[in-house]
């Protein structure tokens, strides 16, 4: 008896030296590390702030997804795909379950969120390699990617400030990074947001480094916040101030100028581009078959050829003949409906999604200091020499004062060239409502009724999931 | 001690000597007394020994025992027969149906049971009633064979993972699928490939081999589950491998089988005539301008849909010598799906072996190998998907140019191109197995100590040609889950008088790394170059590594008095490091209890009831499928945060430092009862889930920068009640005839949810799919959509319903209302088996009653406006004039382009009955083999497969046997276009030497 209790202890004995080790148990990661890390040196904290850019590089942000959808709404682009998260905004019969617009929603906030983080945080990194001016600049980098990440959603989400002088619902302002607390903000107006928008460039701007290289006009500069400034003054009819900030890029013509031809489209920045999102074959915001290349550029050359030129954009451009920006930077081409149409060439790679986000080009401050003198002055030279080193690019012949009997002649002339000039870069919509202006001139009377300057659908819905998470929020009307 | 041991050794030795002295071989043939007929598989054993054999499949046997020893005959649903062996050298004897029918074993958890004594619910699967079904991995063989396993089969995709749930999900957003433990190893089930369309996971069981399995046990009460703790929550299957036999004459079998398959159903769409007219008369309708339309024609479907083949080839060797016996198998098999480009090649060996060193100590190994090499396509949602791109391509689009060449057809791509030039391969690599040891120390108490292993590589190789892309592209993705454990038990029992009493005690420690490397890149000089290294551009490096571990110590306990009062007790403590360091070690528990009515002296003597047992339990088990890291805060690097070739860093996770497991309460309340000369059996269980504590992604308002964070929060309820019946109807001397009947049904109710999602009004929720939600007072899987209300024949304008119920042309997300449930109320199967002579006929049929499903992929072939792709036939009938009764709105109509927008016109009536199997065959009489010594048993057979389905006639939609989401729990009954079930037929022959 006695040594069978020994056998049983000796068992026992090797079952509970085997048990207990709660070592084993503790198991960290290997590819993330803890939050507190993350803000914890200057090599941190740079990274922090890289990853706001890379999350702006992704499909939903400004890698090509909003500025789409934004284009499908207006009357540049038509719509020859087939999804119907798409289809549905394209024919402005979309609900608020999008799962597009969702994404859209969601992936904003989500590098509003990262911004915030390097906003909050990188003051208080004690790492004595980190300066001051350092530590003032990734604040301000991070205060101008919230800015026009806010700029972004205020104008898919809510009315152009037109419309009753921004006070209709903006978008919820979040200011503060997400430490554990959920909170439901509710909808700032449209005034608000661009007011903190104009606030966080502000701010922004004198802390931002100057243009050099290539790839730092793929970060905040002083140009790029001059130029976003003079973007939002000219979508709430600020026209001198809009004619000022964009100066401050024009002028600045040992870093910026209207290229003498077209071949700044590409992979690379260059002084046509005042601020651009950088992709490169390893590191681009393509998402499963979305991307600017893969939507502009038929299956052939690896995209998905959902966008042609619209009939009334074709039209347009046939106004004058031989415009280069048909002639060199488009091509006919098998579309995703199988029909042989026409497709911008301004994105060429969906192999590898090399091309560059278009945020800013040196062309647009010309065109909006153009286009904003031509409100302030009339018929004038300076907003005509604005113009003509575009016009000339295209191949078209250059203007003289002579050639407009009217300032609103004038105003139309330029806007034209401006349509011509950004198309499929993002703007047309928000350019057609800032000048309260139908989104589309042609199709059935159900189409133009939806189209309407200040029409329900001109605009999209809160995402039902969001929604659905806080009360605090309110729908946009018609959906 | 060391005396001791010496003088033990020296005894031993001296008691072989003698007992080889005096030791016999005696064989015989087993037959029942009910028909004559012979009894294959009748146990053998030398009382008092672990010396034993089988019959085979001709009822002989033959052992070695010495003439004071006793044999025992033991066979299911026969009286066990005790033999002293005496002068007899040949012992043919007959063995009658037992009164106490449930003399047989049950496998549970680190252990067996007297089926009889037993108070856990178990459903158990032979390899009698699995037997030459060509069938891909052990989770089909479920399907319609057990109450309250639901299994569906995701798709007619080679390999696909079917979607399986036992009792309910008892989880919303932790895993649903129970744990599979293979010979004592839990198994991994990870997935080691990306998902090609939708949730279309390949199946990670698919390297375990069917043929190799002896039972399979389905634990589903909490007295079964909760030894397994914190992975016992969503159930445990236990597969025991055939094992060798003790001092038999080693028996060889052949087996194969070959045979075709064709699609179930495939859904009718447009020609190019049809196509054409409708688009312009579309556009005509709107003032659009007209297309340039083709007049060719190419039947996209019938390119793509072929003749599927399966080959199989089974050898195996079982036997062995008094000390040591073995199983050892290989299987060769090659399937060719019915649809282009999806084969799936597989290799696997089996070597089970046990070694006796003495009477006390024992040692072996169950190990098996295998290869699975497979031809990928695209499923569901993806326009690679052959099937799915064959239905929505424009049928006037031609696969070759006017040269013969392939060309590139544009985002619904050529797809015979892209099955015969790009490459999709995936190649798994699967070694899972255990070593053991086992030493009686007492007579009654026995120590083993077990170490497992599972290592699971998935290769996946992808290169798309320079047609697709541009430069052509090229992936390597390489993922290894290795997993290694140490199990050590020890066991007592004690039969004293009356009292019969056992008792396990066990520890484990269980670690599973996971690896990964992948490689992509671009720019190809030459589709002839296929390998990565050749690509100009690099676009993709990756390394991943990560790690858990869970230890755990467990217990139970069984007592019987005079077989007739049950009591069970089993616990199990988990420390895991995938939970919060705050919360890492959890306490699973389970009381059961058992009374045998038929036992008491008032049944004893009952001419009706031959058996009656009631029993009930109560315990806790855990979920912890969450990942691995699911309690910190992280930021992570990688390409999603780089940018301008500088590294960077993002938030990707919240933290919850007290984050744990999920606890699932049940109660279980059985009856199980023989009757009527034995011929009837009936159990009926009752069960009542709860989950508590759920693990569920709370989520946030995308306003916080997250979508959600891992939590403890919510409750559930799975309540419902398995019966299982059966029948042996003709028992005969030449003709027996038997049914089953199994039948699950099943009422889920979300009882809490957080306060974070809340509908219009005010019910809590949590998003699943746009279509389907988790709602508090509701399923988990309810499907949240408008109500399509059909075309006004008067106005052509197809109508909604608003939520009020008034027709409307317009609509928005307000007007949503719950429509239905994904989850099945009833399903079951039904089953029937009779022989006649050498001849046998086995039938099975399952179902799945009470459910709706979602064809997604209607919303494309039902879009009235888009050239860009083929439309339903359905879609000619549009309304026309005033009165007609049409499917489709008028083509100017202003809700022409809503009408394939989300709505209940996807939404279908998912019950179903199906024809899974009829299995005819023949054993050749062993009177026509006996004289040739050559082949001991010889079995020629013929399987149908899912010959025919029931469905509702409104169902739309390739087959309402869906699940294109896997094993998810929030989105269940959805699809896209999941290739339909396949319709196989085969032929083998089975031949034993």
């Amino acid at each position: 008896m006695i040594k069978i209790n020994k056998k049983i202890l000796a068992v026992g004995f090797a079952l509970s030296v085997l048990s207990g080790c709660s070592e084993r148990l503790e198991v960290l990661p290997e590819q993330s590390i803890a939050t507190s890390q993350a803000f914890s040196s200057k090599s941190n904290a740079q990274a922090s702030l890289l990853g706001v850019y890379s999350q702006a590089q992704l499909f939903d942000v400004f890698g090509s997804g909003p500025q789409i959808i934004q284009d499908f709404q207006a009357d540049n682009t038509e719509f020859v795909g087939t999804f119907p998260t798409l289809q549905d905004i394209n024919n402005y019969v979309t609900t608020s379950p999008n799962t597009t617009i969702q994404a859209h929603w969601q992936v904003h906030y989500r590098t509003i969120n990262g911004a915030n983080a390097v906003i909050d945080n990188v003051p208080g990194v004690s790492d004595p390699a980190f300066t001051e001016a350092e530590k003032a600049q990734f604040v301000a980098e991070a205060k101008f990617m919230r800015a026009i990440l806010y700029l972004s959603l205020v104008n898919m989400f809510a009315q152009p400030y037109q419309v009753s002088n921004g006070s209709t619902p903006g978008v919820p302002l979040v200011l503060k990074s997400f430490t554990g607390t959920v909170e439901f903000p509710a909808r700032a107006t449209v005034a608000e947001v661009h007011q903190q928008i104009i606030k966080d460039l502000t701010e922004a701007l004198p802390n931002l480094p100057v243009a050099t290289t290539a790839q730092s006009r793929g970060r905040a500069t002083k140009g790029a916040a001059a130029g976003y400034l003079a973007r939002i003054y000219l979508l709430r009819g600020e026209f001198q101030k809009a004619a000022d900030s964009a100066n401050e890029v024009i002028n600045a013509t040992s870093l910026y100028s209207v290229a003498s031809n077209f071949g700044f489209y590409g992979a690379t920045p260059t002084t046509e581009h005042v601020f651009a999102i950088v992709n490169s074959a390893t590191d681009n915001g393509r998402t499963g078959s979305g991307g600017w290349a893969s939507y502009h550029r038929p299956a052939a050359q690896g995209g998905r050829g959902d966008c042609a030129f619209s009939a009334d954009l074709e039209r347009v451009f046939a106004l004058e003949a031989g415009d280069k920006r048909v002639t060199e930077l488009s091509d006919l081409a098998t579309a995703a409906d199988n029909q042989r149409r026409r497709m911008t060439l301004k994105y060429k790679d969906a192999a590898t999604n090399t091309d560059l986000a278009p945020m800013m080009r040196t062309s647009e401050m010309y065109l909006t200091r153009a286009e904003a003198l031509a409100e302030l002055n009339g018929v004038n030279i300076e907003s005509i020499n604005l113009v003509n080193p575009i016009r000339v690019r295209a191949g078209l012949p250059a203007w003289t004062i002579s050639t407009f009997a009217t300032k609103e002649a004038f105003i139309d002339a330029i806007l034209l060239e401006r349509r011509k000039e950004l198309a499929f870069e993002g703007h047309r919509r928000m350019d057609l409502l800032r000048r309260q202006k139908p989104l589309r001139t042609t199709g059935s009377a159900t189409i133009l009724a939806a189209a309407a300057f200040g029409a329900p659908k001109t605009i999209l819905p809160i995402p039902q999931r969001e929604l659905d998470q806080n009360k605090s929020l309110t729908q946009n009307t018609g959906y | 001690m060391r005396n001791f041991l010496l003088t033990s050794l020296g005894l031993l030795l001296v008691i072989c000597v003698q007992l080889r002295a005096q030791e016999r071989r005696v064989t015989g043939v087993v037959t029942s007394t009910t028909d004559g007929s012979v009894l294959p598989g009748v146990s053998v054993i030398v009382k008092g020994t672990n010396t034993g054999t089988q019959t085979d499949l001709n009822g002989s046997y033959a052992i070695t025992a010495t003439p004071q020893q006793t044999l025992v005959f033991s066979f299911v649903g026969m009286k066990t027969t005790e033999i002293v062996v005496g002068n007899q050298t040949v012992i043919n004897l007959t063995l009658a149906d037992e009164a106490d029918v449930l003399s047989e074993v049950v496998v549970v958890g680190y252990g067996q049971q007297s089926k009889k004594l037993s108070t856990q619910t178990i459903s158990t699967l032979s390899s009698k009633s699995i037997k030459d079904w060509p069938v891909l991995s052990p989770q089909q063989l479920l399907q319609g064979q057990a109450a309250g396993v639901q299994m569906v089969t995701s798709s007619g995709l080679l390999g696909s993972n079917p979607s399986i749930r036992i009792r309910g999900a008892a989880s919303i957003t932790a895993g649903g699928q129970p744990l599979f433990v293979i010979d004592g190893v839990p198994l991994n089930d990870g997935e080691l490939t990306g998902a090609q369309g939708g949730g279309t996971a390949l199946n990670p069981l698919m390297n375990i081999n069917p043929n190799d399995i002896e039972s399979m046990s389905v634990l589903k009460d909490a007295a079964a589950v909760s030894i397994y703790g914190s992975r016992g929550a969503n159930g445990v299957i236990l597969i025991n491998t055939k094992k060798g036999l003790v001092d038999k004459k080693t028996q060889i079998n052949v087996d194969m089988f070959t045979g075709f398959s064709k699609p179930t159903n495939l859904f009718p769409m447009m020609n190019t005539q049809q196509f054409n007219g409708f688009v312009s008369e579309y556009r005509a309708a709107r003032g659009l301008a007209p297309l340039q339309l083709s007049n060719d024609y190419f039947d996209w479907v019938n390119a793509v849909v072929r003749n599927g083949k399966t080959n199989q080839i089974n050898l195996s060797a079982r036997g062995g010598s008094k000390n040591t016996s073995f199983y050892i198998a290989g299987t060769y098999g090659k399937e060719q799906g019915f649809t282009i480009g999806n084969e799936l090649d597989r290799l696997s060996g089996r070597f089970n072996l046990e070694h006796k060193i003495s009477d006390r100590f024992r040692f072996g190994t169950n190990m098996s190998m295998a290869t699975v090499d497979m031809d990928r396509i695209g499923a569901e949602n993806n326009t690679y998907a052959p099937l799915t791109s064959a239905y929505l391509q424009i049928p006037n689009v031609l696969p070759r140019d006017a040269q013969g060449n392939y060309v590139n057809t544009g985002f619904i791509q050529n797809v015979l191109a892209l099955e015969e030039l790009n490459i999709n391969k995936y190649i798994t690599r699967r070694t899972t197995g255990n070593v053991y040891a086992e030493l009686d120390i007492l007579k009654n108490l026995t120590f083993r100590t077990d170490f497992g292993m599972d290592i699971n590589v998935g290769d996946s190789k992808y290169r798309e040609v320079n047609l697709f892309t541009p430069g052509g592209s090229g992936s390597r993705d390489i993922r290894k889950d290795s997993k290694w454990l140490t199990t050590n038990t020890l066991k007592y029992f004690l039969d004293k008088d009356k009292h019969s009493f056992d008792v396990l005690l066990g520890y484990s420690y269980e670690v599973s790394d996971y690896d990964r490397i992948a490689v992509g890149g671009s720019g190809y000089a030459s589709d002839a170059l296929p390998n990565v290294v050749s690509a100009a551009t690099p676009t993709t490096t990756l390394e991943e590594r990560s790690r858990w571990a869970l230890e755990s110590q467990f217990a139970r306990a069984n007592y019987a008095y005079d077989s007739k009062y049950l009591l069970g007790a089993s616990m199990r403590r988990d420390g895991s490091s995938r939970f919060g360091a705050n919360k890492r070690y959890g306490i699973f528990y389970a009381v059961s209890g058992g009374w045998v009515v038929s036992e008491e002296s008032f049944l004893k003597s009952s001419n009706f009831i031959n058996f009656l047992k009631l029993t009930a339990s109560y315990g806790t088990a855990g979920n912890d499928r969450i990942g691995n890291f699911p309690s910190l805060g992280l930021y992570q690097g990688g390409t999603d945060a780089d940018y301008l070739a500088q590294p960077g860093l993002r938030p990707t996770q919240v933290p919850n430092p007290n984050l744990t497991w999920e606890e699932t309460a049940q109660l279980d309340i059985g009856i199980n009862t023989t009757f009527y000369k034995n011929i009837f059996s009936l159990s009926l269980n009752y069960y009542n889930k709860i989950t508590s504590n759920m693990l569920l992604n709370v989520p946030f308002p995308f306003t916080t920068g997250f979508a959600s964070a891992a939590n403890n929060v919510g409750k559930m309820q799975n309540r419902g009640v398995d019966i299982d019946f059966s029948a042996k109807i003709i028992q005969k001397q030449d003709l027996n005839l038997s049914i089953g009947f199994n039948a699950g049904y099943l009422k889920n109710e979300v009882l809490e949810l957080p306060e974070a999602s809340i509908d219009a009004d005010g019910n809590r929720f949590v998003t699943g799919s746009s279509a389907q939600r988790a709602v508090v007072g509701r399923t988990i899987n309810e499907f949240f959509l408008v109500r399509g209300n059909g075309v006004n024949p008067q106005t052509g304008d197809f109508e909604w319903l608003t939520k009020a119920g008034q027709p409307t042309t317009t609509y928005s997300a307000n007007d949503r209302v719950f429509v239905g449930s994904a989850l099945p109320k009833w399903t079951g199967g039904l089953n029937a088996n009779l022989s006649y002579k050498g001849f046998d006929l086995a039938v099975l049929f399952s179902f799945s009653y009470g459910n709706k499903v979602l064809i997604d992929g209607l919303r494309f072939t039902d879009n009235i406006g888009t050239a860009g792709y083929n439309k339903s036939i359905d879609m000619l009938n549009y309304w026309k004039k005033e009165g007609d009764q049409a499917f489709v709105p008028k083509l100017s109509s202003s809700t022409a382009p809503l009408f394939n927008q989300l709505s209940t016109v996807q939404l279908q009536n998912g019950s179903f009955g199906r024809l899974r199997n009829i299995n005819l065959g023949y054993n050749i009489p062993s009177k026509w083999l006996g004289e040739q010594k050559i082949l001991r048993s010889a079995r020629i057979y013929a399987l149908a497969q899912n010959l025919f389905l029931i469905k509702d006639k409104n169902f739309r939609g390739p087959d309402p046997e869906v699940s294109a989401n896997g094993p998810s729990n929030l989105i269940v009954g959805e699809s896209f276009f999941a290739l339909p079930q396949a319709k196989t037929f085969t032929v083998g022959l089975n031949i034993g030497f």
